[in-house]
């Protein structure tokens, strides 16, 4: 929401003054804007964010980067936020770890919008899980402490850790 | 430190372990670290080593800007897990053949000096092709753990032995190999450095867990 919002901002450079509420029982955040209604949701108003920032490379640069980033964006609203079971859960990071097996960033070779807002939504997720569990899903850990080490995105949220000598070496 | 030879298949297995967890070869950044290491491979590691491509085709994707990365290139002895030498130098000791007339020059009489300084050059070349760097010697051992009977829990079982770490030793795939009776035998592959880790030492460390364990066998012994 609001304060996932301002991490962002903070993370962008931006100065600080625009002014977020909620709409909902969800809990939609809003960006209150001098004229009109506001701009509503959470890819909405970050994708706004950044071209406000004037860093539209975090978008995606070429077409494919772009459909990609998009497609995290909205896996993050649907599927992260929206459903909360422990077999979700592990669908997520199921998910997640067949599509990073060949990948640094998301998007490839890029770190983008994609990579920052999937990192904020699952450090709740990523805090909770056991040793093997970081271990299973060997490539979202990779990736995990790779953005949570990438400069001004981890700000105040705790450092989850990953153990350095793994123990179950080859274990697929 | 090192990978091992990197211009060979055991020795970009060692990279691709190193990398499974690790975005580049140093810190968090793309650096020189990357660089060095990515020069030293001939060509993109095959699929099956998934890891070691996912980072050769990112570093790839910076050959523009590899002048720029942040760091110092350094030997690629001063990279990788600290138990595994670099022997990938000795590629480049055969890059100084190069220099070496072994032959003969195309003028059929040769002075005596030249001939002297041919017999010189190729003494050093000898000399420096027979102190090749040191290989550590490593074996790959198939223990076979059998439980008490068939309600002993074997996934507790295999915990048990691969909690057992020492300098050397590295575990590797495993699978249960029905015994009869309803009994399952762990069958677990290990790799251990020769001067550092035995199999006695496994057995009495394997045995010691004597709520899961009866026995331990060696099935296969090789050398690497």
């Amino acid at each position: 929401g609001p304060e996932e919002l301002a991490l962002l901002e903070r993370l962008l450079g931006l100065p600080k003054g625009n002014k977020y509420g909620v709409q909902g029982e969800r809990k939609v955040p809003v960006l209150q804007t001098n004229n009109g209604p506001g701009l509503t949701g959470l890819m909405t108003i970050a994708a706004h964010l950044v071209k406000q920032a004037k860093k539209d490379q975090l978008l995606g640069s070429t077409a494919e980067e772009k459909a990609v980033v998009q497609q995290w964006l909205e896996y993050r609203v649907t599927r992260v936020d929206g459903g909360s079971s422990k077999e979700d859960t592990r669908i997520i990071l199921k998910d997640l770890n067949v599509h990073l097996e060949d990948k640094v960033y998301l998007a490839g070779n890029i770190f983008t919008l994609a990579d920052i807002l999937m990192y904020y939504g699952l450090h709740h997720v990523m805090v909770e899980l056991t040793v093997q569990e970081k271990e299973k899903y060997l490539n979202v850990s990779r990736w995990f402490n790779h953005i949570q080490h990438y400069p001004g995105v981890r700000q105040h949220l705790s450092n989850v850790v990953f153990i350095k000598n793994r123990l179950y070496t080859n274990a697929h | 430190m090192g990978f091992g030879d990197l211009k060979s298949a055991a020795g970009l297995r060692v990279l691709n372990d190193f990398l499974a967890d690790k975005s580049y070869i140093e810190g968090y950044v793309p650096s020189q670290a990357d660089i060095a290491v990515f020069e030293a491979i001939a060509a993109p590691p095959p699929a099956d080593l998934y890891h070691a491509l996912r980072w050769y085709n990112h570093i790839k994707s910076y050959e523009k800007q590899k002048a720029s990365l942040p760091g110092v290139k350094k030997a690629l002895a001063k990279y990788g897990p600290a138990d595994v030498e670099d022997t990938t130098g000795a590629a480049t000791d055969s890059k100084n053949d190069d220099d070496i007339d072994l032959f003969g020059s195309d003028d059929e009489e040769e002075s005596e000096e030249a001939k002297k300084l041919r017999e010189e050059r190729l003494a050093q070349y000898e000399s420096k092709k027979s102190k090749k760097p040191a290989v550590v010697a490593k074996s790959s051992i198939l223990l076979d753990v059998k439980p008490w009977d068939d309600e002993t829990d074997m996934a507790k079982l295999e915990e048990c032995v691969r909690s057992i770490q020492a300098d050397g030793l590295v575990w590797g795939s495993s699978k249960l190999v029905p015994v009869g009776y309803g009994i399952k035998k762990l069958q677990i592959q290990c790799v251990v450095e020769d001067d550092k880790v035995g199999t006695d030492m496994l057995e009495e460390r394997i045995t010691a867990f004597e709520d899961y364990v009866q026995s331990m066998d060696v099935a296969a012994f090789n050398k690497i």
